[in-house]
This record gives C-alpha cells, structure tokens and sequence, in this order.
C-alpha cells in the first residue's frame, strides 16, 4: 500500500492540510493510511481555508479525508478535477455547512470523471446540495443532502445532483427538505440508485430524461411526490429504460412547498409515483402506502406543456439511442421526433395500501379535484393512465384502444382507471375503471422487451 | 514608511513616474506558478501613476462589460516575442503557447470619480499552455504592493459608492481557482473533453477605440493588434460588426434607444453576461436549453414563452423565461436583477443588482409585441 502525500501549492500558501497532524479524534473512522492508491491528504475537521486551498491547487487524482466536525464554507466548494474522492468520517460526523454562505452557489459543485463522496453531511446549500455535471464515474456513498429548515421554500433546490453524467451510482444515502428534488438525476446515462432515503422533498426522486437507471430497495416517505420519472420539452436526452422496483413509497402527502412555476409545484399533494412523457419503464414489485391522491399515474408531457411543437427535436442532436423507441414524428420528412408521449410502460407486481383516501383538492393542474369528482367516495384507483390520444369509453373495454401499449395487467394488487384527460376540460365525464387483468391493457411484457438491469464498469 | 517606500521606486523608475519592471515578461511554463504577481512583470501599479504594462503587453477594453459588482477592470494581453493571436470571427481570439491574458479588478471608492482612491481586488490570470488555458488568481495584499497566488478565493465584503451617490456593499466574489471552469468551460458534445475558453477576448467585443495616452493616442484595437503583428488573419476593423458599446447606456438608461439599438444593445449584454454558460456548448447552460449567445436565432432557445428546466427556486414563481411584452413575469429579469441567493444569475460574481443592465433587459422584454405563451403555473 502506497500512500503519497500531497502538499505542494498547500504548503506554498502557508496552509499545511496537516497530514498526520491532526488528533487522532479528527480521524475517528477513516484516515490516509486506510487509502490505497489515489495521492491522499488529510484535512482536520473545520478546517474550511485548508480544504478550499487543496481542491483549488490539485491537478492529479486525489483521494481527500475530512476529519470529524463541522466545516463552515462561505462559497461553494469547487471541484474540476478528475478522480477527487471526498471521504468524511461518517455521515453524522464530518459537515459541510454552507448555511453562512456569502456567495452564491451550490455546496459541492463538480465536474471531474471518476468522483466519489462518502460518509458526510452537505447542510444549507444556497443552490444544490452535490452538483456533478459532464462527469463519467460518479458514486455518492452513505451521503446526506439536507437544510435545516423544513418545508422553506427558499432552501436550495436539488440536494444530490448528478446531471448530464454517465455511470452514476448514488446508495446509502439521505435527501431531506429541498424546495425542488431531493435525489435528482438528470439528463444521465446507466446510473444505479439504491437503498436511499429520500424525506420532506417536494419531489423525493426524480429520474429526469434519462437512458438506463436502477432504481430500487429506496424509500421515498414524506415528500409531496415519492418517485417520479419524467421527460422535459426540448432536451435532447429521450428518458427510456428506467427501473423502479422493490421501493417502499408511503406517506407522500408533504405540502408542497415547491417555487410556483417549478415543474414539481404541480405535483399534487399525496402522489406516489408519476411516469410522463417517459418510455420503456418498468414500476414492479415496489409497495406503495397511505399516498393520499394516487399511488402511480401515467402520464403525456402535454399536461405540463400542451405546445407540441415544443416538444420537438432534430434528431441530428439527439443523445443516445432512439430509433427503436419508435417515437412520433415531428415531420413528414422524419428529421425530427416529439417525446412528450407516455408509452411502453409496465405497471406490475406492486403492493398497494391505504392510498387515494383524499386527493389534493388544490394542486395548480386541479387533476386532484377532477379525481375527487370522479371518484366521489371511493378511493381513487392504485394506477391512472391519462389516455391522452386514446379512444376511450367509459364501460366497454372494446371501445378503448391501448396504443401506447401501457402494461398494468400483471398488477393485480392494486385498482385501475384511465381518465380520458384530454377530453376533461370541457366536461366531467365518467372513468373507464376495469377490473384486473384491465383489457385492453392487460399486457405484460414491453415492447422491445424488458429493461435490462444496469451494471455499471 | 509608505511614502518613503513609495519615493523610493519612483526615484527608481525610468522617467515614467512609477515603480519600474526590471526586465521583460516572464513566463515559465514549465515551473510552478509564482507565488507572486509581480514575478511575471506585466504591469506595475501605482497609486499615483496608475497602471504601466510591459513590452508586449498590451491594454484592451471591451464593447460591452461582464458585470462584476460594478468592480472597474483593467484588461491586457501580453504574447510572447514574434508570437501572433488568429483572428476567429465568432469565437475567441486563437491564441499561442506561452500568452497570458490579464485582468485586475479593482473598486474607486466612489464611482463618479473613478480615477480616484483605488482599491486593487484581485488580478486573474489566463495562462496558456499547450494544454489549453490555466486559470491562476491571485488576490492584492493589504498594501496593494504586490498580489499573492490564492486557489482558494474569497468573498470579501466591498464599500464603495455607486454612480448615484449612494453606498453600497458588496458580497464580493474572488472566484476559487476551480471556479473559473463555472464560466470559461467548452463542450462541443457530451463525449467531448471539456476545453477552457476565453469570453471576453472575441473580435465584436474588441472592437472599439482605446486611448492609450501621449505616444500612441486613440487606436482602434482589433487595428492596433494587427499593426503590432500580434493578430493575424483579421480584417480591418470596419469589416467587423462590433458588440454594442454599454458605455452610453450606462450613463443615460435604454428609455431613449430605438428599437433596433434595443435589441443590440440587450444581445451583446446577454452574450457577454450569460452565454458563456448558456449556449449550446456550454457545460453548466447547456442542461437549461437556453441559449443566449448573440449567434442564437431560436425563440424557444432565446426563452421566449419557454419553461424552465430546472431552475428550482429561481423561477421567482413565474412560468416562462421570457414573455413577451411582460418582463415582470418573465424569469430571465427576474432571475437577472434579483439578489437572492440562489436564484440570482449570472450564477457567479454578482451579490448587487446592475441596475442598468436590469432596465436594458427589462425595456428589451417590453418592447417585444405581448403574446400569450400558454398556461402558468
């Protein structure tokens, strides 16, 4: 085991990290001896000037150990470099506390392949709690994201950030309190998130145009919305290939706290899980409880933007692969495709209980009012589909088309209905509501086939 | 012990009055950086005499500033012996191994009088290696006798006095080494490497006149390049659509511009401001989808009626970056004239509200035939 110190522009601004000059209670847990590989430096706990210094000066992959304690930062802490692994002593032990920041910015803030945070606390952020952008190789290990204050709609938005990277690996860890989402992965590549705990988010989790995510053993509890995954009009990642199983999504009936104009302040109170304008998604053997308004919707990008044409992208620009999602044209000449279409999803296996007693009657879309019309006294069903584009009648299932092919029929543990949504404007009319298997959406099986589970190198 | 100091290195100087430069500029790529600013012998500074460069170094301004907390800012570029930049019509200057572009911050203590009481902040350093640019900061010493290699930055409150007379305070932001990547990143798509580019240093933004002084007077600047043999590839500057020139406007508000200068003036003020986060290739703007560079011809790229991606808490609580004919619900004023923490933009270097950077931007999204983009949130 080789273990090289690093010290260089450190010691020439007359900031020794302390290599090895820290008591040992700074580090309780973990130290550079405990390191293998990577150039390693210590910083003692609440030494902020030090670890600003050594992340600002270093070009090599670094492995930096945080001694136990609060670090008081007035400016986020910026990380350009590749292979930075940033290891506190223990996630109720080492804190990044930018609750006195002066600056704007986020807490951690990264762009840098091959980067790992693990067993601390980010407290306060003014913006994002870890931000890591354009970066290939990203885990976050027993981490915390979180603001002190709950249900403020001026804490910062996203609390663990991964975005626009690939291969992420986000476990173990905790998102509490933010404004927007508390664990937000976006526009990413082959990302695994598992074994979470998301709490008093608007959005607990949030899967956001993205290609190829695990999504499973979570618990979303406590959040205006538990876990959701969803596309944005005008990216140029088409969200597909998504896996949500095994979670436990109970209790998400948190206020929404959420800025008016965000995409998530028109999550309505109580929502379980929501899937728009997504493709090839599987929500299977997860146990949802006690979410007031529904536990699982189905839904088109229309009903957050009903522009089509913003929608649209030139295919030229897309990210990924796509051809075999067979998404809608946006042009005779098939230079452009429009993704605001929810298809191809399987909805099975999930335990539902104690859900859709009291939909939000006050969320800005009012699809809680239309529920609570629609249901009257009866709990809202487990699964809703908009079926938007669909023909649709309210009690013959052969008058009912499924042409976004939606699977529900391997969810016999739970009630279901589709919402004719698109014609609901100008009317009240009544649900189509089958019984298990739900013809027509009584399939099983993808189009495709099923989601492959993500490995990650 | 100041004054005698200060009489010593002008007894010292050449003829010029200031501290002197003992020889030419030195750069060595291949050493750690200096500790000290004044190792590389740019420029000196003084009090009394202000700002003296060095061969081949040579002063510049821009058309339109990068606000900074109303920070002033003194710009050069130096390039090594026989060295050249290439003109690049649209991005920035091409520049050689071994060139260094230099840019002091510093605050009068009162901006009606900006000659006058000088603060030096912080000196920033682009450094090219044949790697690409190496961004070193370093920030004065309380004497504003030298400045200190500082990776770690600051934010340090500023006093000052502000065009109307009034005081203000600024949460001043010396970026972290790092963060110089938040605003001079490039990546021509998602698999390409992430490139540090200049913002500033682009022909429109160029070119203007700068004065400078007894021996060489007004001098168009893209001209003065050239006839130095220090740009090559360039037309003459009467070929090069320039950038507007904030300066006017900063005297006397947008209220009296026409239209067409309006929306001049409020593309060069967003391309200097945002787009070297917001365009398509930038690293930290490109997940919004808004583009602002002065190229962009989009609407829906330019904000208008356009949803955010995922601003959070900066929408203000409005719906679209833009609506037009409406700059009280469009979040791009919002966003560009609040002081919030966390929602303010540029993301960086701004804790004050420019105010007439704020009133461009706002008479710019009046002027724009209303239009109603869909439903709010």
């Amino acid at each position: 085991m080789q273990v090289a110190r690093f010290t260089t522009l450190v010691l020439a601004a007359g900031l020794a990290a302390g290599c090895g000059d820290g008591t040992p209670a700074s580090f309780p847990t973990t130290d550079c001896a405990a390191v293998t590989g990577a150039r390693c430096v210590e910083i003692r706990g609440g030494d902020s000037a030090a670890l600003q210094t050594q992340v600002n000066s270093i070009d090599a992959p670094t492995t930096i150990v945080l001694g136990a304690g609060k670090f008081k930062l007035t400016n986020q802490l910026t990380i350009r470099t590749n292979g930075v692994h940033l290891i506190g002593q223990g996630i109720d032990t080492t804190t990044l506390d930018f609750g006195g920041a002066t600056a704007q910015g986020n807490g951690v803030d990264v762009v840098g392949n091959d980067f790992l945070i693990q067993d601390l606390t980010v407290l306060d952020a003014p913006k994002d709690g870890i931000r890591v952008e354009a970066s290939t190789g990203v885990t976050y290990r027993r981490i915390r994201a979180t603001w002190s204050k709950p249900s403020a709609t001026t804490n910062g938005a996203y609390g663990i950030y991964p975005v626009k990277s690939q291969n992420v690996l986000v476990e173990n860890s905790r998102a509490e309190n933010a404004s927007d989402a508390g664990l937000y992965v976006g526009q990413c590549q082959h990302v695994i998130v598992r074994n979470n705990v998301v709490t008093g988010n608007v959005a607990g989790l949030e899967i956001e145009n993205t290609q190829y995510a695990d999504v499973y053993g979570n618990t979303a509890e406590d959040n205006t919305g538990g876990i959701v995954v969803f596309d944005l009009p005008g990216n140029p990642i088409v969200g597909r290939d998504v896996r949500l199983h095994d979670n436990m999504i109970r209790n998400n009936n948190h206020v929404n706290f959420g800025t008016p104009g965000t995409t998530v302040a028109g999550i309505p109170v109580g929502t379980g899980t929501f899937a728009m304008a997504s493709r090839r998604v599987e929500i299977t053997g997860n146990t949802y409880q006690n979410n007031n308004t529904t536990d699982i919707s189905l839904i088109s990008g229309l009903v957050v933007e009903m522009d089509m044409s913003k929608w649209t992208l030139p295919t030229a620009g897309l990210t990924g692969k796509f051809n075999d999602l067979g998404l809608m044209p946006g042009d005779a000449q098939g230079l452009t495709i429009m993704n605001f279409r929810g298809e191809n999803i399987l909805v099975s296996g999930n335990h539902h209980s104690g859900s859709g007693t009291s939909p939000d009657l006050h969320d800005p879309m009012h699809l809680g009012l239309l529920l609570g019309f629609g249901f009257g006294t009866s709990p809202v069903a487990n699964v809703l589909y908009d079926a938007i584009m669909e023909d649709f009648d309210s009690t013959d299932p052969a008058l009912n088309t499924n042409k976004n092919h939606m699977c529900i029929g391997g969810n016999t543990g739970g009630t279901f209905a589709t919402l004719d949504l698109g014609n609901q404007a100008t009317a009240m009319k009544p649900f189509f509501r089958p019984a298990a298997p739900f013809t027509p959406y009584e399939c099983l099986i993808l189009n495709g086939g099923a989601v492959a589970p993500v490995v990650l190198p | 012990m100041r004054t005698t100091l200060v009489a010593a290195l002008l007894a010292a100087g050449c003829g010029g009055g200031g501290p002197s430069l003992s020889g030419p500029v030195m750069v060595d790529l291949d050493a750690p950086p200096p500790a000290q600013l004044s190792a590389y012998r740019l420029f000196t500074w003084d009090p009394v005499t202000g700002f003296a460069f060095n061969q081949r170094v040579v002063p510049y301004d821009v058309n339109t500033a990068l606000f900074s907390d109303y920070a002033l800012k003194q710009r050069a570029i130096y390039l090594p012996d026989g060295a050249a930049a290439t003109f690049d019509p649209e991005q920035a200057l091409a520049f050689p191994v071994g060139a260094v572009i230099v840019k002091t911050f510093y605050y009068p203590a009162d901006l009606r009088h900006p000659d006058d009481d000088l603060r030096l902040i912080e000196t920033r350093l682009m450094v090219r290696h044949a790697d690409g640019w190496h961004p070193l900061p370093y920030i004065w010493d309380a004497e504003q006798r030298d400045a200190v290699l500082s990776p770690a930055g600051e934010v340090r409150a500023i006093s000052f006095v502000d065009t109307a007379g009034a005081p203000q305070v600024a949460n001043y932001l010396i970026p972290e080494r790092n963060q110089c990547q938040s605003c001079h990143a490039r990546q021509d798509g998602p698999n390409a490497p992430i490139e540090l580019v200049l913002i500033g240093v682009k022909a429109r933004h160029l070119n203007r006149t700068y004065d400078h002084g007894d021996a060489i007077g007004p001098r168009n600047q893209l001209d003065h390049l050239a006839e130095l043999g220090m740009l090559t590839g360039a037309p003459t500057s009467a070929e090069v659509p320039p950038a507007y020139d904030f300066r006017p406007l900063e005297a006397t508000g947008p209220a009296a511009l026409p239209p067409a200068e309006l929306e001049a003036a409020a593309r060069s003020y967003l391309d200097i401001n945002c787009a070297h986060c917001h365009n398509a290739a930038g690293v930290q703007g490109m997940t919004s989808q808004l583009f602002l560079d002065h190229g962009n011809t989009d609407e829906f790229h330019l904000g208008v009626c356009k949803r955010p991606g995922s601003a959070g808490t900066g929408t203000g609580g409005f719906t679209f970056d833009i609506v037009p004919g409406d700059p009280d619900t469009s979040i791009l004023y919002f966003r560009t004239h609040t002081e919030k923490l966390g929602a303010m933009m540029p993301l960086l270097g701004r804790s004050l509200t420019h105010g007439r950077g704020a009133e461009l931007l706002h008479a710019w999204i009046a002027a724009m035939p209303a239009r109603n983009c869909g439903t709010a949130r």
